[in-house]
């Protein structure tokens, strides 16, 4: 198979032999896919037009026999884009969401459109958390694991200023009728947050990050994300 | 199936642990230093088994040493204020060839790799800020590769450095010498018009 002029991204690169590198790349189309790039690290290496860099926007086409295709050309496509600061502990971390969620080989128009969304705001607006709740959420849904954000488990619209426990897998029941119901307690304004995609009040983002975060390590299982034991060794660094 | 002496299997095991050498690269440099260069070998065998035995790292700038601090950190000539942090011994190497530097030196010996799990404590930050807190350094200069890993790198102890009211510098992109901008990548090229300065 010969895929041509792909778009797609660069999740993570290694070293491969001597000269050349394992690329995981995130394409529209393709979904995940690894491919060989030969030569890349060689002094006048092949595809040296190409930054094939993680978070660079790129074309890329292939041949695929086995499991990991041969890259044949790659063109970075505009603009330039490049994670500063805090940014790019962010965006490792979507990418490694990624590489522990995605099956190779399997088409998500609408997570690729919602990653690139990330990227953008990313590099716009440095690392928020938002960005990053917005693009778990999203995630959640081009996986089959979307939430339940309008109404609660007996189909009444979301109130606000009401208190639910969100169930894992059953959605929001107020809280007064939860009863033992295992989940996340949430603000109403928190779901509403999370389906109009507005999150600003701390106490928002700090119940959607809980939420999202049980539903996200649900899907990982047992073995905990690189990123995130990162990001406390970042923050346990730094006096803020 | 042809059987093989046990000693020529274990050699081609040992070989092929090597970066970038395969099976069959195994065999041929197996057969070659047991066939045609009995004394190679043993010179190959000697030298591994010295150096694995007498160096280890620099005290100060964690490069691999004899000693417990290495030529460079030793050196009366070099100037302490001034810090150069590289990933690698080899970027080490094409720095001090490249002659234009006369500081000292601090090897990582790796970058940090969020993906991988190599964080702070997995490469040599710990004793990078040892060293700071030390306070002879003034700037540290930030000689990272310019990957997405090497940038982060750089960024994360420019934080360090900061906190301690160091000066942190990070080298500069471009344009190579000789080099034709029609050829050039365009995230280089643009980051080499960013980085402009008058001429």
């Amino acid at each position: 198979m010969r895929a041509e002029e792909q778009q797609g991204f660069v999740l993570h690169r290694h070293a491969y032999g001597e000269t050349s590198v394992l690329l995981e790349i995130f394409t529209a189309q393709f979904g995940r896919v690894g491919l060989v790039a030969k030569g890349v690290r060689r002094p006048g290496r092949t595809f040296a037009g190409a930054n094939l860099r993680p978070f660079q926007p790129l074309l890329l086409s292939w041949t695929q026999h086995g499991e990991l295709g041969t890259l044949v050309a790659a063109e970075t496509r505009m603009p330039h884009v490049e994670l500063r600061g805090n940014a790019v502990w962010c965006g490792f971390y979507v990418n490694e969401l990624l590489l522990r969620l995605l099956h190779r080989h399997e088409g998500h128009r609408d997570l690729y459109g919602a990653y690139e969304e990330a990227l953008k705001a990313l590099m716009r607006d440095g690392c928020q958390e938002p960005i990053l709740r917005v693009f778990e959420k999203r995630m959640l849904a081009a996986l089959g694991y979307g939430l339940l954000l309008s109404h609660d488990r007996s189909g009444r619209a979301i109130d606000p200023d009401g208190l639910y426990v969100y169930g894992i897998g059953e959605g929001p029941v107020p809280a007064a009728q939860a009863g033992t119901l295992q989940g996340v307690a949430v603000r109403g304004s928190t779901l509403t947050g999370l389906a109009s995609e507005q999150l600003a009040e701390p106490r928002q983002l700090r119940e959607a990050k809980a939420l999202l975060r049980v539903l996200v390590d649900g899907l990982l299982g047992e073995k905990p994300l690189h990123t995130r034991s990162l990001f406390r060794a970042l923050r346990t660094a730094s006096p803020e | 199936m042809v059987h093989e002496s046990e000693a020529i299997e274990a050699l081609k095991r040992a070989l092929r642990r090597l970066p970038g050498i395969g099976p069959k690269a195994a065999q041929r440099i197996a057969f070659h230093l047991l066939g045609r260069d009995r004394a190679a070998a043993r010179d190959i065998a000697r030298a591994l088994e010295q150096a694995v035995a007498r160096v280890g790292h620099c005290q100060v700038c964690n490069n691999f040493s004899e000693t417990e601090m290495c030529t460079i950190c030793a050196s009366p000539r070099r100037a302490t204020g001034l810090l150069c942090v590289v990933e690698s011994p080899a970027d080490l190497v094409s720095l001090e060839q490249s002659g234009a530097f006369s500081g000292t030196y601090f090897v990582l010996m790796g970058r940090l790799s969020p993906l991988e799990g190599i964080g702070p404590e997995q490469i040599g930050i710990p004793r990078l800020e040892n060293l700071l807190e030390g306070g002879a350094v003034r700037e540290v200069i930030l000689a990272t590769n310019a990957t997405v890993e090497g940038e982060a790198t750089a960024h994360y102890i420019s934080e360090i450095a900061h906190r301690r009211g160091l000066l942190a510098t990070r080298i500069a992109y471009g344009v190579p010498v000789g080099g034709e901008l029609e050829y050039i990548d365009r995230g280089t090229l643009a980051k080499a018009f960013s980085g402009r300065r008058e001429a």
